[in-house]
């Protein structure tokens, strides 16, 4: 596949910072960002759909195994891996999209990957919060962590996004 | 036949999606804190010696303070047993004559290692295992001798504790000097609050009131600060107080925490299992008493 390398390097990567560094910060109890989204975030634009779902499955259980929740992780980010073509052609359209590439601004174009940035984040994190609170009690409050720990993760993301498209220039 | 075939190739991608999140979710529902201390016991085992590392580096910047509270906590307790030596010489060597063995709870320590305080269902995992005597259903205590959570789970060389910040726990608490009790439970909402429930209209809890254990959960010993009253509020019947209770462990802080095993846990869970298996009716004795 196309890039195997580097997203190899940036699964590792996202799983670390997650489970190493984001799982232990425990800044509030409404800032929980899920960092490894990232990873499905930025596979190719031309990813078949089937190999998406896989990704998403294995960081799914990953995450659950490390963070030991049991299923929640699994579950939203296979939504997120599922949703994610339908995203990218309301987005950017089905024709751009079977060029391939990283998604990122210069791509797409600024407007059209915030949108689709934050409508994937958005999915998997309502799904994530909702299930793991288990309770339509409280819905402000889910609804604050889902925005606040949503907001996070589309910063580290963004973050992310721009060190792996980054075009750094190669000295042997 | 075509068809059908061309069908399923356009489909099989959300029928496979479908399928998987059937199953999260079907394990998800199905699980309780117990399964998912489990699966953090075992990633543990993966994951535990680079979390020690990471939290070794940490500690290194709490050392100081830690190293007070602890001389501070030493002071009290030397002060205490000082207490003791005097009036209770003679008891106090009876008891070494019946052997470490029979006191009723052994005490050791451990560190957090990773723990997170932003869920709703937070676990603790510390670097103490079997291998350090570290059973299910010890009693965790922070540094400070404040009542933290127990552990759900172990392996050879870790151990994963609820804390008391995930709504999964249970446990009694007691407003200090009186016989008043409830249960200690934690809503979600705020890292340093839990709610003392079901306690009796006639307690009258006032804020700053301690609230300790009871010692009816086998986790804990008697008398373990909890944390202290701040507001109390009658419930919709008018019957009982619901309270809220400050958190006198800081659990998002936590570095070295006390395990407390009760000897007698396993004694007293299992004479209320024959109980609970003879349908709550306990068998006459031969002299046909019924105590």
């Amino acid at each position: 596949m196309y890039r195997t390398y580097p997203y190899a390097i940036l699964f590792v990567t996202t799983a670390l910072l997650q489970v190493f560094l984001f799982d232990n910060l425990s800044l509030s109890l409404y800032f929980d960002p899920l960092v490894y989204l990232s990873f499905i975030v930025l596979l190719p634009l031309d990813i078949a759909p089937v190999v998406l779902l896989g990704a998403g499955l294995a960081t799914g259980v990953g995450m659950d195994m490390a963070m030991g929740t049991a299923g929640i992780n699994t579950s939203a980010t296979l939504l997120a891996a599922f949703v994610r073509p339908a995203v990218v052609n309301f987005c950017y359209g089905a024709e751009n999209a079977r060029e391939g590439g990283t998604p990122s601004p210069e791509r797409m174009g600024r407007r059209a990957f915030v949108r689709y940035l934050a409508i994937v984040i958005l999915v998997h994190h309502a799904l994530f919060f909702t299930l793991e609170a288990l309770s339509l009690a409280r819905t402000l409050h889910n609804l604050a962590r889902i925005l606040l720990s949503g907001a996070g993760t589309f910063a580290a993301s963004w973050l992310l996004m721009r060190l792996f498209t980054a075009k750094l220039p190669v000295r042997i | 036949m075509r068809k059908l075939f061309e069908f399923i190739r356009s489909v099989y991608v959300a029928v496979l999606f479908v399928m998987l999140e059937a199953a999260a979710i079907h394990f998800y529902a199905h699980s309780t804190a117990y399964t998912q201390a489990r699966l953090l016991t075992r990633s543990s085992r993966l994951a535990g010696d680079a979390h020690s590392l990471i939290g070794g580096v940490g500690r290194y910047f709490s050392l100081a303070s830690e190293n007070r509270r602890l001389v501070e906590r030493v002071a009290a307790l030397e002060e205490r047993l000082a207490a003791y030596s005097e009036a209770e010489k003679a008891q106090l060597l009876d008891s070494y004559l019946e052997g470490e063995q029979d006191a009723k709870y052994r005490m050791t320590t451990a560190s957090v290692v990773a723990g997170s305080v932003n869920r709703t269902q937070n676990l603790l995992t510390l670097n103490r295992g079997f291998r350090d005597g570290v059973t299910v259903g010890m009693g965790v205590l922070s540094a400070t001798g404040a009542m933290v959570g127990y552990v759900v789970d172990c392996s050879e060389r870790y151990a994963v504790a609820m804390p008391v910040l995930n709504t999964q726990f249970r446990s009694s608490g007691r407003l200090a000097g009186t016989d008043y009790f409830g249960s200690i439970s934690w809503d979600g909402r705020d890292a340093g609050r839990v709610q003392l429930t079901d306690i009796s209209k006639y307690a009258e809890p006032a804020a700053g009131q301690e609230v300790v254990t009871t010692g009816f959960s086998q986790y804990f010993p008697e008398d373990v600060l909890i944390g202290w009253v701040e507001s109390a509020e009658l419930n919709e019947t008018n019957t009982a107080y619901t309270v809220s209770v400050r958190l006198a462990a800081e659990v998002s802080r936590l570095r070295d925490v006390v395990l407390v095993g009760n000897r007698d846990r396993e004694e007293v869970g299992d004479l209320q299992e024959q109980v609970r298996q003879n349908g709550g009716v306990i068998a006459p004795d031969r002299n046909g008493n019924n105590n």
